[in-house]
């Protein structure tokens, strides 16, 4: 294999001048010595166990949910509903206290680089115009997870949403709602037995048991292994990688998985296609600190690559209330970067100009204190903010369509240029 | 004028020796000028020159009776002409043709065969399928159709030789306009009359005020609509290129026994009147104002809509005028008579001359006003000359000029080197802007009344802006917006209270409309919603874009600026009504909205509870003693869905009347403010008959 590899970079030697900085390239041995170093280096730094929530002697107080049973997923709808009918027996109407999601009820905690939510309540009142509707979801969401936990089922959120399409109108409204009651029950999305539809795949050097069934991540085909939704069937990981790659689109992940680049470099490809889900989050997670593997993210060099990296790592605000189970802590940003833009002499004509719109989430994202606590990565979106310029990881292709998989990654690896 | 000069001596010198140059540069009168370039005063073609026409004597007469703040009374007539009518009216006889292919319009022998293929198909197709017949019915039909046009086009044509000078774009606009005029051979020939109850006119200045370009009385520096004294004018030049007719004036002014009549046209070579009669005739009726007859070329079926437009947009600016516009011709089914009754007889004061302001006048100007002052010296000329020029700042002004210039200079001796100085330094100095006193703004009543009148609208708000400064003349923007009536967004716009209808598109008010106002802040949306616009802007001198008053442009920042100000305060009204509105609906629909999810919430409760009373009599789960309690009354079917149904049901209610309560205690009885309404008089005796009653007398006007 190393053989034929070799034989035909030595083949492609005049490409190198349509593919610059390609003769930076040390051998792969070379390479892959250095990434064996790190990784070595980086597993047995990352032993010590995690902080939790509780370990902070936080001033504020915080909200956080946990893995529940069934049953006490059950015995909690069940009290709540009580109280209910207590409350409209007597007369009185029923409300809802439920956990506020909104951003103002949002708190980084440097300690832990993630979100949590804070523990402001909003009272939802039936007999109130404006909470009426969220308030009858909320109850027909409720009695309908009632249902999955009496059965012992899972359904999507798409299912869900189909049990009562009037009443609910659109997906959002009651995919919100579902949230409202994960957060209000105190327990992850998970334990409520509702999944999301499949969306993040997985390929390279991973071999897990899905459901009882051991799948090995090399012999998945092109497309890869589609993330489980439902993280609980997941288990026995193993894997001879020296690190995950996390690709922000699909298309760099299909390159990345059809040229085979885990077997060049051993490594585990994720990509959620975009926004990350509640599945590949937590499947990121799990591999992250199953097998203490470094994470390094190939994202768009524009505010929304960079955004979607911190969904990765610190959370989104939306789903704060589970953060502690769906963050993957000190992902290193590999590229690309917008200071790649000039170092690689990414053409003109490949580079887009920022919108306003861009610009705006631009500096917004700067005021975040999950960018402001990396330098480095401050660094980059100034950067990124001032030249007003953007480009996808797909610009690389202007080298070739293989650029990405054969100078780029593999010269970033070399020279460790991740922040 | 300018133009014409060098091409005649070009000629001239290439043809005769330098010295005989003299003798061929040609002077052309201001007639003369208007006649060539009509365009430029709104006489494109027939039908915007009957438009421009009505409009003209219309605004001459609103001004008329404002200037002796009578409450105006307009008659306006068009009387159609047909040809034949016209011929024997001027004495020339109808005569048959001869040789047909002498004409324009004759249609050859292939195209009118042509037209019997067209026959012929038609004929043959009402036999076959019907999808077949549509398709050759559209192909003949085609056929049929581009003869008409030719025919059309050509006599459009015929129109434009007339009106030499309309620029291209008319050219095709004018084309589509002939479309329209199906079937209507030839040009038609009106007679617009306009009656007024006005001023009137010295019986001896009336020749020279309808027979000279350019005199005029509107010349000094005030809000007028008309500004250069061509409008009567130019329908009198038309009057003579199209018809060859004489124009009639009566006038008799205030307190006169007499009217004047006269009949003139114009000499258009030396711009003088041509008088035919002038005489004065009997005034029984102690009759004041004036009567014009004019009879023109025209185009009643391209420009009906615009000119009726133009009446009712005029009515509703000038609510206290009466109108009366009649339409009549030979075909009684298109006769039109129309009244626009006064609404109100608060008239907005008569705008009053002002003096110019130093940061808008040019050299000629200074010149000119050197020439006419009475005033002896510089500091007096400039103290009383201009605005806002008080005696510190006049010598302060003066100190400024130079040493060569004192106060007491005589201000006729000033060189053109130092007139020159005065206007850099007017350029240059900072004076307080001039104030909007002199103008006179539609008023926000008016305003509102029009746009009642005219769109139906569920609310109105409108707003007066203070006076603003563009390049040293005041202009006021007023504004009125509205919500409900009439479909789409409706814009409507008056400049020294005229309408504006054509050139929508480029006009400031518009595209600040549509482009610059975010109706979404103010809760309007602005496709769904019916929206009104109506915007009034006065000024001393109305930054007219291009030829004829037309459309204010959208390039001066000044204006933009205030007339989105002027909008936005509108709509900031509109909104808290808006949104009152809204309350007051969810007032009404709050018991209705909650009912409605009652059902989908007992049933999901009690979905669970009926779960839970199963498992509860199974012994699966141990409860509480209240809990056991309500499980109990579950399973045993004495409380049901039913049972939190009413209760809740019971609950809604309770706090849809609290808060009810609580919303009209907070608001109280909330009055629309009162407005005056203006009742109109009744005249003639007329037959009453009173309906009595114990607390009113109805009273029937048979």
């Amino acid at each position: 294999m190393a053989d034929k590899k070799k034989r035909r970079r030595a083949d492609s030697d005049s490409e190198s001048a349509s593919q610059p900085f390609k003769n930076l390239l040390k051998s792969d041995d070379q390479i892959l010595q250095i990434l064996k170093s790190f990784t070595t280096c980086f597993s047995s730094s990352s032993t010590s166990k995690p902080l939790t929530l509780a370990d902070l002697a936080l001033s504020t107080t915080c909200r956080e949910v946990s893995d529940l049973s069934l049953s006490s997923v059950q015995s909690a709808i069940e009290s709540l509903v009580l109280q209910l009918a207590h409350q409209i027996l007597s007369g009185q109407g029923f409300s809802f206290t439920v956990p506020s999601r909104s951003s103002s009820n949002q708190l980084y905690v440097p300690e832990l680089d993630r979100i949590v939510l804070r523990d402001k309540s909003t009272v939802r009142p039936f007999s109130h115009i404006s909470s009426v509707r969220k308030t009858t979801i909320t109850s027909k969401i409720l009695s309908l997870v009632h249902q999955l936990c009496l059965k012992n089922i899972h359904v999507t959120k798409r299912d869900l949403f189909y049990t009562d399409v009037k009443l609910f109108q659109d997906q959002i409204q009651s995919d919100a709602v579902l949230d409202d009651v994960s957060c209000m029950l105190g327990c992850t999305r998970s334990s409520l037995n509702v999944i999301a539809a499949e969306k993040g795949v997985v390929v390279g050097r991973l071999i897990f048991s899905d459901n009882g069934d051991m799948i090995d991540c090399t012999k998945m085909g092109m497309g890869g292994k589609a993330i489980p939704p439902n993280i609980d069937r997941v288990g026995d990981m193993q894997s001879d990688a020296l690190f995950i790659l996390l690709v922000e689109k699909d298309a760099a992940y299909i390159r990345l998985a059809e040229d085979r680049f885990y077997n060049r470099f051993p490594c585990i490809i994720v990509t959620a296609k975009g926004q990350p889900d509640v599945a590949t989050r937590l499947f990121l997670r799990k591999m992250k600190t199953e097998l203490k593997l470094p994470v390094l993210a190939l994202v768009d060099s524009d505010p929304y690559g960079l955004k979607i990296l911190s969904v990765y790592g610190c959370g989104s605000k939306n789903m704060s209330y589970d953060s502690a189970n769906l963050t993957t802590p000190d992902i290193k940003w590999l590229g690309i970067r917008p200071s790649d833009l000039d170092k690689y002499k990414i053409p003109e004509q490949c580079r887009l100009p920022m919108t306003e719109q861009d610009i705006k989430t631009g500096k917004d994202l700067l005021e975040e204190d999950f960018v402001k606590k990396n330098p480095g990565w401050v660094e980059e979106l100034n950067l990124m903010v001032k030249t007003r310029q953007k480009a996808e990881i797909q610009a690389l292709s202007s080298f070739g369509f293989q650029y990405l998989s054969e100078v780029y990654l593999p010269l970033k690896l070399q020279q460790q240029d991740w922040l | 004028m300018e133009s014409e000069s060098p091409i005649e001596t070009k000629k001239g010198k290439s043809k005769t020796p330098k010295k005989a140059k003299e003798s061929i540069l040609k002077q052309k009168s201001p007639a003369e000028f208007f006649a060539e370039n009509k365009n430029i005063a709104g006489f494109d073609n027939p039908g915007k020159c009957l438009y421009t026409t009505v409009r003209e004597f219309v605004e001459n007469a609103l001004d008329s009776a404002e200037s002796i703040s009578e409450l105006p009374v307009i008659e306006i007539t068009i009387e159609e002409i047909i040809k034949s009518k016209f011929n024997s009216m001027i004495g020339l006889v109808d005569r048959e043709r001869i040789d047909e292919a002498l004409y324009d319009d004759y249609e050859t022998a292939k195209a009118r065969e042509g037209t019997s293929d067209f026959a012929y198909v038609l004929e043959f197709y009402v036999l076959s399928s019907l999808d077949v017949l549509k398709c050759h019915l559209t192909l003949s039909c085609s056929n049929l159709f581009s003869l008409v046009q030719k025919r059309l086009a050509k006599e459009a044509r015929a129109q434009e030789i007339q009106a030499k000078n309309a620029s291209l774009g008319k050219k095709v606009k004018e084309h589509t306009v002939s479309k329209g005029a199906k079937g209507r051979g030839e040009a038609s020939f009106y007679r617009v009359t306009c009656k007024d109850n006005g001023r009137g006119m010295p019986h001896d200045d009336i020749p020279n005020m309808f027979g000279r370009v350019l005199s005029g009385t509107k010349y000094g520096l005030k809000q007028t609509r008309g500004k250069f004294g061509l409008g009567a004018k130019m329908a009198l030049i038309w009057s003579k290129m199209s018809t060859g007719l004489p124009i009639d004036i009566s006038s008799s002014m205030r307190g006169q026994n007499y009217i004047s009549f006269c009949r003139l046209d114009i000499d258009i070579h030396r711009n003088i009147p041509h008088i035919h009669l002038h005489e004065k005739r009997d005034n029984k009726d102690k009759w004041h104002g004036a009567e014009i007859q004019v009879v023109i070329e025209g185009n009643w079926t391209t420009y009906r809509s615009k000119i009726l437009h133009y009446m009712r947009q005029m009515a509703v600016i000038t609510p206290y005028a009466q109108f009366l516009f009649k339409f009549v011709s030979d075909t009684p089914d298109k006769n039109i008579t129309i009244k626009f009754a006064r609404r109100t007889d608060a008239v907005p004061p008569v705008p009053v001359e002002t003096k110019h302001h130093p940061s808008s006048v040019d050299i000629l100007l200074i010149k000119r006003l050197i020439a006419e002052t009475s005033k002896p010296n510089l500091l007096q000329f400039l103290q009383h000359e201009f605005v806002n020029i008080g005696k510190p700042l006049a010598e302060r002004l003066i100190g400024e000029m130079g040493p060569e210039f004192s106060p007491k200079m005589a201000v006729k001796s000033l060189t053109d080197q130092q007139i020159v100085r005065i206007h850099q330094l007017f350029r240059q100095a900072k004076f307080d802007d001039p104030s909007g006193d002199c103008l006179s703004p539609a008023g926000e009543y008016n305003l509102r009344l029009g746009i009642i009148k005219e769109l139906h609208p569920d609310m109105v708000a409108t707003y007066s802006g203070s006076a603003q400064v563009f390049e040293g003349h005041p202009f006021i923007v007023e504004a009125g917006v509205s919500v409900g009536g009439k479909d789409g967004l409706n814009i409507f716009r008056f400049a020294n209270r005229i309408p504006l209808l054509f050139e929508q598109g480029g006009d400031v008010v518009t595209r600040t409309a549509l482009k610059r106002i975010s109706w979404n802040n103010y809760k309007i949306n602005q496709t769904q919603d019916k929206i009104g616009v109506f915007v009034s802007i006065v000024s001393t001198k109305i930054p007219f874009k291009g030829t004829g008053k037309e459309y204010i442009g959208d390039d001066i920042s000044e204006i933009a600026s205030a007339v989105k100000s002027a909008i936005q305060q509108c709509c900031i009204q509109l909104k808290s009504k808006i949104v009152k509105k809204m309350q007051a609906r969810e007032q009404q629909e709050r018991k209705r909205n909650l009912s409605k999810y009652i059902p989908d919430a007992t049933n999901a409760v009690y979905d669970v509870l009926k779960e839970m009373a199963r498992s509860h009599v199974s012994k699966k789960k141990r409860y509480e003693e209240g809990d056991a309690d309500i499980l109990r009354k579950v399973s045993d079917h004495s409380i049901t869905n039913e049972t939190l149904k009413e209760k809740l049901t019971e609950h809604v209610e309770k706090v849809d009347y609290q808060m009810a309560l609580e919303y009209a205690t907070q608001t109280g009885v909330r009055e629309e403010p009162s407005e005056d309404i203006y009742l109109q008089s009744l005249d003639g005796k007329g037959n009453l008959f009173d309906f009595h009653s114990p607390i009113f007398v109805f009273r029937l006007f048979l």
